[in-house]
């Protein structure tokens, strides 16, 4: 059965068993945009060099197995932790100050904001996440609650064919709450025919802030992760997504800037290879005046591997005073791997600091020659330069245990490119 | 301690050097001047094993080992620095970070034990006051951002942080005013010694004033055309080196 025939028979099902989801409107929004569009296939302009469409012609069908699968914890190390398997949530919550975890199906009065961006009505894979997810993670940090700690979300990712995962967290900060999250996808032997569709959802109140770290590493599995930020007035949002692994891993990352000073800094390092495709789409919409974005996306690659990275900024004609900064620097490795970068600048305002760049190129032979007449090994100063490369985006991971277990990860796999 | 005899090297397709000897003993400052595109740059890329350079004959021997059957790290281990013509920025790697790992692959090779964080600091303390190294050279990046002038103080303290037994420097004096000349040259001095040597490439007889040397020699058109001391290169200061391709002219008619 396709996966729009599944939509539809879903929407059925769901009509008659509960009438009164509180989400019903929403998810028949995002079937019937999903009816029109269908998936999108390299035709269309967003996903021309990611071939999504490939694993649902292959039958992927949604599933929700991972309930009897005993869950691999992360090796990540921060407590507190929730565990997620494949699309099903752990009730086995930590208790921290000022947070509260439930869950959709607890109908509590946060279900409302589920949906409440839109992103079910302007990106595909979210509607088809929307109208198949069949819980959300819903993580509530109260006013002025700022916690210490990072979260660790643990992602464990769990197949063995062809099925479709539609996981979703919402996250809620009041005003002046702050929240730093490690989002862990990981897993071994993973079916390079199933596909995680992840949505999450972030309000960010005002004077609040948020960090979400995402550490990729899925092996052999397949990834679409869309992140949908909203941020009020004096708010922060900071990501920094680190992809070790994975056969495709698409990142949709889009940032609405709503309240005046704010900010928004979205960062990323990829390291691809072998016949891999990594692609991050980014927009920031800036609609008021007086904030700021950035972004540095910077990756390596080799073998036959492809990189996509597209960054839209759009400042919207109200958004006087905006500084927006974007940069995409790549290193090929190979001669046969393929970066493919588009940064993008729709700008309505006119006074406005706005700039973007992107390199793609080789290592430096003069400063591998310049390293190794000092002493260092070839190999050595490969890992240092690159090491180097990294650095700018790790630097942004305000998690110190964090950024050395990154730093680390990114070593042991830099020694396994070449 | 290093003999070079019958050199022949090419980058590409031109051949630049074409025959060139020279044997330095420990102890001694030798010093190769010559005109533009004689092979100065050349030689000490050479010696240094950058790959862009084609040896095609000839050999070079560093205590009685092939030298060009190195590595470069190998060369650098064995003791061979390279003061460059043109220092390489490196975005993003820290001096420090840096620093520690050359110096560790150094003193691994020659038996000695890593310096903890302590002992390195106050090694690096001392090499800075040895080569009067003011820059704060923590928390930047390798001559990232560094003016002409520090990035070549920043090559003799790497020199004396590196403790080498054979130094090349690659026109070090290039572009350097008078007082940055002299602290290079005291630098360099400071390190001269019994067990070590320098071979010094210049342009310019003025940094001989400072770092005298044993030997002169004139390179020219990818050999040694003309050998002698400290006074040859007054000479060649004041002549320039039409005279020399005179003279040249004169025996190959």
């Amino acid at each position: 059965m396709s996966i729009l025939k599944e939509t539809t028979e879903v929407l059925g099902h769901l009509l008659e068993a509960m009438p009164s989801d509180s989400l019903f409107a929403i998810r028949e929004e995002a079937a019937s945009f999903l009816r029109e569009k269908g998936i999108p296939s390299k035709r269309h302009e967003d996903w021309k060099y990611t071939n999504i469409k490939r694993l649902f012609d292959n039958g992927l069908a949604s599933s929700s197995s991972a309930e009897t699968l005993v869950p691999r914890p992360s090796s990540l190390v921060p407590s507190p932790a929730v565990q997620l398997t494949n699309s099903s949530v752990s009730k086995n919550f930590p208790t921290l100050d000022g947070v509260t975890f439930s869950l959709f199906s607890d109908a509590g009065e946060l279900n409302r904001f589920i949906g409440k961006s839109g992103i079910h009505g302007k990106q595909e894979l979210a509607a088809l996440n929307t109208v198949l997810f069949t819980d959300v993670l819903i993580i509530q940090v109260k006013k002025n609650a700022q916690l210490a700690q990072s979260l660790l979300i643990d992602h464990s990712v769990s197949a063995t064919g062809s099925e479709l995962f539609n996981s979703r967290i919402l996250i809620v900060l009041e005003d002046g709450a702050k929240l730093n999250c490690v989002h862990h996808f990981h897993g071994t032997a993973i079916s390079d025919s199933s596909l995680v569709n992840h949505v999450t959802e972030a309000f960010i109140g005002a004077n609040a802030s948020l960090e979400l770290n995402f550490l990729q590493e899925i092996g052999t599995g397949n990834l679409v992760n869309t992140t949908e930020v909203n941020v009020e007035r004096d708010g922060r949002f900071t990501t920094n997504t680190v992809q070790l692994s994975g056969k495709l891993i698409r990142n949709n990352t889009n940032v609405r800037i709503t309240g005046q000073n704010a900010e928004a800094h979205l960062n990323g390092f990829y390291m691809i290879d072998g016949n891999d495709l990594y692609d991050n789409h980014t927009l920031v919409d800036h609609l008021v005046p007086n904030c700021q974005s950035n972004e540095v996306y910077k990756g390596l690659l080799s073998g036959k591997a492809t990189g996509v990275f597209n960054g839209k900024v759009h400042v919207h004609r109200d958004a006087q005073k905006t500084n927006a900064y974007q940069q995409n620097k790549n290193i090929l490795l190979s001669d046969t791997a393929t970066m493919n970068s588009k940064p993008e600048l729709e700008i309505y305002a006119d006074d406005v600091k706005c700039s973007h760049g992107s390199t793609t190129g080789q290592l430096d032979e003069d400063a591998v020659f310049y390293l190794r007449s000092r002493g260092l090994s070839h190999k050595g100063a490969i890992a240092l330069l690159l090491t180097a490369f990294a650095s700018d985006v790790l630097v942004q991971v305000s998690d110190e245990g964090l950024r050395a277990v990154l730093e680390e990860k990114i070593q042991s796999r830099l020694s396994g490119m070449e | 301690m290093l003999r070079i005899e019958n050199l022949h090297a090419r980058v590409e397709e031109k051949e630049i050097l074409k025959g060139f000897n020279l044997t330095v003993n420990a102890g001694e400052v030798h010093a190769i001047m010559g005109p533009n595109g004689a092979g100065k740059s050349t030689l000490a890329s050479v010696l240094a094993g950058n790959s862009n350079f084609e040896v095609t004959a000839g050999s070079v021997s560093l205590d009685g080992v092939d030298l060009l059957d190195m590595a470069p790290e190998e060369r650098a281990r064995e003791g061979v620095f390279l003061a460059f013509q043109y220092p390489v920025e490196i975005p993003g790697v820290s001096n420090t970070n840096f620093l520690r790992a050359a110096l560790g692959e150094v003193r691994k090779h020659r038996g000695l034990p890593e310096l903890d964080a302590k002992a390195f600091l106050a090694y690096i303390k001392e090499k800075k006051e040895m080569v009067e190294l003011t820059a704060d050279l923590a928390g930047r990046a390798v001559n990232e951002g560094f003016s002409g002038g520090e990035k070549k103080r920043n090559e003799i303290f790497q020199m004396a942080m590196l403790d080498p037994k054979l130094a090349i420097l690659d026109e070090t004096d290039s572009g350097l005013d008078i007082d940055a000349l002299r602290i290079v040259a005291n630098g360099v001095n400071k390190l001269r010694s019994k067990d070590k040597a320098f071979i010094v490439i210049t342009h310019y007889q003025r940094l001989l004033d400072y770092i005298v040397p044993d030997f002169v020699h004139v390179l020219y058109n990818g050999r040694i055309v003309k050998s002698g001391t400290k006074e040859l290169a007054l000479e060649l200061e004041e002549k320039g080196y039409d005279w020399i391709k005179a003279e040249l002219e004169e025996t190959a008619a």
